[in-house]
This record gives C-alpha cells, structure tokens and sequence, in this order.
C-alpha cells in the first residue's frame, strides 16, 4: 500500500512540478490553516482557564472591600484602597522586607560562592576535588524536609531564630546551583584560559574578567529561580520566623488566610507578592524557558 | 638528566601547587557552607533520630525506639496513606496535563510564545497564594459552586468532604500551579524527537492518534520518566497547599507525611521523633525514585 502511494507521489512530482504540487498542495495548506485554528481556540481556552484565577485575584485586590465575593461582572469601580490599606495593616510592610531580603540576599551569595566553587570544579585539580563534588551532588538526593529538624537546632543553637540571617544561611548550600554552574564552566574553550594566562590575568581576574562575563546566562537563570523559590517558600520560614516580625510574605499571607480579614485585603495582599515573580518572569523569560528545556533533555 | 629538565619538572610542580591552593582557596566558601548546612544536618538527622532531643535540648539514646514506635503509630501510617492516595491522584494528572499541553503547544505554528507564557505563569506564584486562590474559588458560596448550582447541581464540599474530593482539590491546586514546568520539559523533549520518524509513519497511513501513541510517547519515555521522578518527589513534599487550605483536616483526611513531621517537631516539639520521621521520608523517596527508574528502563528495553 505505501510503496504505491509513494511511487505514485514521485511520479506525479516528475510530471509537472508547477501544476502538480499547486493542485495537491491547495487542499493540505487550507486544512493545516483550518486545524491551526482550532487549535487556537482550543488553547485559547485552555489558557483563559488557566489565567482566570490570577485575573479573579487582580479584580478582587482592586474591587472595593464591599463588593460581592463572586463578581459576576467587572465591578463598576475600581480602587487601590486595598493595595494601600494592605501596607498599613500590622507588619506587612516588615513581611515584604524580610521576604526581598532573605530573597535577593540569598540569590548574591549562592551565586557568588557556587559560581567560585563551580570554577575550582570544573578548572582546577587538587586533592579531593571529585569526593567534593560527588558529596554535594550527593545532597541533592535528600529532601530538605528530612533534615528539617537538625537544621533547625543548629540554627537555634546559633542564635538565628527569628532572624533574617538565620533564615538565610542554611539556603545557601544550594547543590543545583553549583553544579549547574560547573557543567557551564567545563564546556568553557581551554583556549580563553590559555590566553588570560598568557596576558598575566591572576586566578582572582580570570574568574571575575573571564568566567563570570560568560557564564551570565546560566547566572541569570540561577538568579530567577533561586529568587522564585526563596520569595515562595513557605516551610523554613515557617519554623524559623514565629514572631510577627519575623515572618516571610508567604508566612504572613498564611496567617493572614486564617484570620477574619476581607476577600478584597486578602487578595490585594496576595496580588502584592505575586508581582516580583511576574516583573522577574517578564524581564527574563527567555532564560527561564531556555533553562528548563535544556534541563529536561539532560535528564 | 640536563639542568634545563630539572628546572622545567620543579616550575611544573610549583604550578601545580598553585593551583591546588586556588582550588581549595575557591571552593572553601562552599565548603564550609555545605559542611555546616548540609552535611551535618544529613548526619545528624541520623543521630537525632536515635535519641528522644528535647525542646531544651535535653536527649538520651533510645536506639531504634523512635523507628518501632513510628512503625505502630497510627497517626503516621495515617499520613502515609494521604500522601500516598495524593501522590496516586497527582501524579498521573500532572503529567497527563503536561503532555496534553506540549502536544498542542508542539502543534502550534503561531503565537507559541504567548501561549506558553500564559500556561506557565501559575508556575511563578507560590503555593501559598495558589492555596489562597484556589480555597476561594472552592468555598461552599464559591465562583466553582456558583457555576454548579447554575447547572442544577447541589453544592459540592470540594475541601471539606470525603477524603478522596479533598485531595483531589488539593492535587487539582497543585497541578495548576505546577503543570507549567513539566510541559516545558516536554516540550523540548518533543522538538528534540527527529521529524523522519512522523513522516514515515503519516506516509505509511498512521493517523494522529496511532502516531501519537505507537511513535511519539515510545520515543518520549526517558523524558516521561524524569517528569514522573520529580513529580512523583514533589507530590510526597505536599504540604503548603494543605497548611493554606485544610490544615490537615477534615479530621485528618489531609494530614500528609510533611504535616506530620511539622506537626511532631513544631507542634509537640518531639524533635527526636519528628527527625526520625524525616528520615523514613527520605528512604521512602529514594526507594521511590529507583523503583520508577528500574520500571521504566525495563519496560524500555523490553
């Protein structure tokens, strides 16, 4: 059956190639436009869906306190009374602050040390290296919930309990960044390093003026994704910070979810720690989708 | 031996020192980080967990005590069963979902940008605020119930009824907040499937759905295999959306192993306990992950 349908297309191909492949080309065209259609709409749909929710939280952050809590049209005012109120009820703004702290402080440090580390790694020989690096691979195995408890102690044996520091320290043994990054850093030419060498750069130099400037993409993807998981981790800083001014966003808004407060304070609240991630994801959403292919095919 | 070698093998030796100083000298942050966050909480996960360490930091060795009674506590087989029951309706939906939005995605000529981008901003919010969303949207007097009642329909107790409409609601919040990331990963594992195979499979008179089946989800199991390991390890991590949403109830019906560990440390400060609990999560997750390799790659080679 296919050998005649094959033969036949290759005959019909030789006759003419202008006419030939118009008239059998004419119909395929306009039912793959056809089904591209359909195929919009169905992800349209699927999209809207998937969005709605998000859109429910924006129209109910910026719907006035006394508005229904299902709004079954677009409410006939908008406000920002909500997003404003938020930041004047109790430790909010001292919740956003320890959040971007323990965020972006933890984001510098991890690429700092796993970036240094990662270059040692993958460019450097002395003893005991491949043990290292095997041990910090090795970690990766270890759900952090099963060392939850120690970590704990340790950091209350430090002194670090309702703290920022505290909070931030055990974060930064962070075993996907440095070997993310070394995989980046072997795959380096021999002959940059080669070169700087002859240029009489020093090992401090080639790191800071040779392998930080290349390595920039999967730094910037590391910065997103090490920032995403800070800004929304909700279990360590639950344990570390239990005062009120020691709380995280997410911690915070957990709180804030059990107690008697509107739908419309909850939702702008909750709007208001969405919006670093969505800024993050706008500015460098082709790193993110690029990281996460490639992770995908190496696994 | 000439002077000139002797020279050449002790300038390579110095440099060779010096490079093992830069390497130590470079990695010695990381070091000391992984040391005292990492590796000796791993170990002394172990060790406390061996012991009955209390709240002021008071322990004796119990040995195994921990394990034995953990093994007849019914509290902990209880939150065993929810994150299993979770795991088994997570699991397979996310990955369902995911797949089902790369292939479209994959078919797409336009817009895939755009698309993608929408399907995957759910990713970027936090589970708290997914729980947030998702407890308003299923409460009694709800957006979800309003629809149904439109319907006919009585109104549903998505999140505090029977145990199994409960961690189905709690499984539905995470796959919405969490399908992007995996449907990416398949995405990528689709473009990178060589495009003779289809070909010749739509010349031989395969339909979609044959090709689909028979061509493209064979091709596709190393990819399918690494998306159900890391859902499979976060699916047993549950325990955000829970916090947010059911607090472990209705009567326990979502009290997931993490909650349970939480609950054990943080709440009755039994932290001898609670870390032998973490223990037990960590062997079953490992145990977890080598079992879906070993199944997938025979099922591959076969």
């Amino acid at each position: 059956m296919s050998v005649i349908a094959t033969s036949s297309e290759s005959a019909s191909s030789t006759a003419g190639p202008g006419a030939g492949a118009s008239s059998r080309s004419a119909r395929p065209v306009s039912r793959e436009r056809r089904q591209q259609r359909v195929l919009t709409a169905v992800l349209a749909v699927i999209a809207l869906f998937t969005v709605a929710p998000l859109i429910a939280v924006v129209i109910l952050a910026l719907s006035p306190a006394d508005a229904p809590t299902i709004p079954r049209s677009l409410p006939d005012s908008l406000t920002l009374d909500n997003l404003t109120e938020v930041f004047q009820v109790g430790s909010f703004p001292r919740w956003f602050l320890n959040s971007l702290i323990y965020s972006v402080v933890s984001v510098v440090i991890v690429l700092g040390t796993a970036s240094m580390a990662a270059y040692a790694l993958a460019r450097k020989r002395f003893p005991g290296r491949n043990a290292l690096l095997w041990a910090i691979v090795a970690t990766l195995m270890v759900p952090v919930q099963a060392t939850l408890i120690p970590t704990f102690i340790l950091v209350s044996k430090m002194g670090g309990v309702n703290t920022v520091w505290g909070l931030i320290l055990p974060t930064l043994a962070n075993a996907q960044a440095v070997f993310l990054i070394r995989q980046f850093v072997r795959d380096l030419p021999d002959e940059l390093f080669d070169a700087a060498r002859i240029d009489g750069a020093g090992e401090w130099r080639t790191y800071v003026s040779v392998v930080l400037p290349l390595i920039r993409p999967v730094l910037a993807t590391l910065a997103i994704f090490v920032f995403l998981w800070h800004w929304n981790d909700l279990l360590w800083p639950l344990v570390v910070g239990q005062t009120d001014e020691a709380r995280t966003l997410t911690v915070g808004l957990a709180t804030l979810n059990t107690e008697t407060v509107s739908t419309s304070s909850i939702m702008a609240a909750a709007l208001i720690s969405f919006v670093p991630c969505l800024l993050m994801f706008v500015a460098l959403q082709r790193h993110i989708v690029e990281s996460i292919t490639s992770s995908g095919v190496k696994g | 031996m000439t002077a000139q070698t002797l020279l050449g093998r002790a300038a390579r030796s110095t440099e060779r020192r010096r490079e093992a100083i830069t390497g130590i000298l470079f990695v010695l942050p990381t070091v000391v980080i992984f040391g005292i966050f990492k590796f000796l909480p791993i170990l002394g996960a172990g060790a406390m967990s061996l012991t009955d360490y209390q709240l002021n930091g008071d322990y004796t060795f119990v040995g195994a005590d921990n394990y034995s009674r953990i093994l007849q506590d019914d509290a902990f087989w209880q939150s065993l069963k929810v994150t299993g029951l979770y795991v088994v309706i997570f699991v397979p939906l996310i990955v369902v979902v995911s797949l089902a939005g790369a292939v479209l995605l994959h078919q797409m000529q336009r817009y895939t940008g755009l698309f993608r981008s929408l399907l995957f901003v759910p990713y970027l919010c936090s589970f708290v605020l997914a729980g947030i969303v998702w407890t308003w949207i299923f409460a009694t007097d709800g957006p979800l119930n309003a629809a149904l009642g439109g319907l006919g329909f009585g109104s549903v107790p998505f999140i505090s009824g029977s145990q199994l409409l409960v961690l189905g609601s709690l499984a539905m919040v995470s796959v919405w907040k969490g399908f992007g990331y995996s449907m990416l990963i398949f995405l990528a594992g689709l473009k990178a499937l060589p495009a003779e195979v289809h070909e010749a499979a739509r010349i031989d008179g395969a339909g979609a759905w044959r090709t689909f089946w028979h061509i493209t989800l064979p091709l596709l199991r190393p990819i399918t295999l690494f998306v159900l390991i890391i859902e499979t390890i976060v699916g047993f991590q549950v325990f955000d959306t829970i916090y947010v949403m059911t607090g472990g109830g209705p009567n326990r019906a979502s009290h997931s192993l993490i909650y349970f560990l939480y609950d054990e440390g943080f709440k009755f400060f039994d932290f001898g306990y609670a870390a032998a609990a973490g223990v037990v999560l960590f062997v079953i997750v490992l145990l977890l992950s080598l079992v879906q390799q070993r199944t997938v790659e025979g099922r591959s080679q076969s």
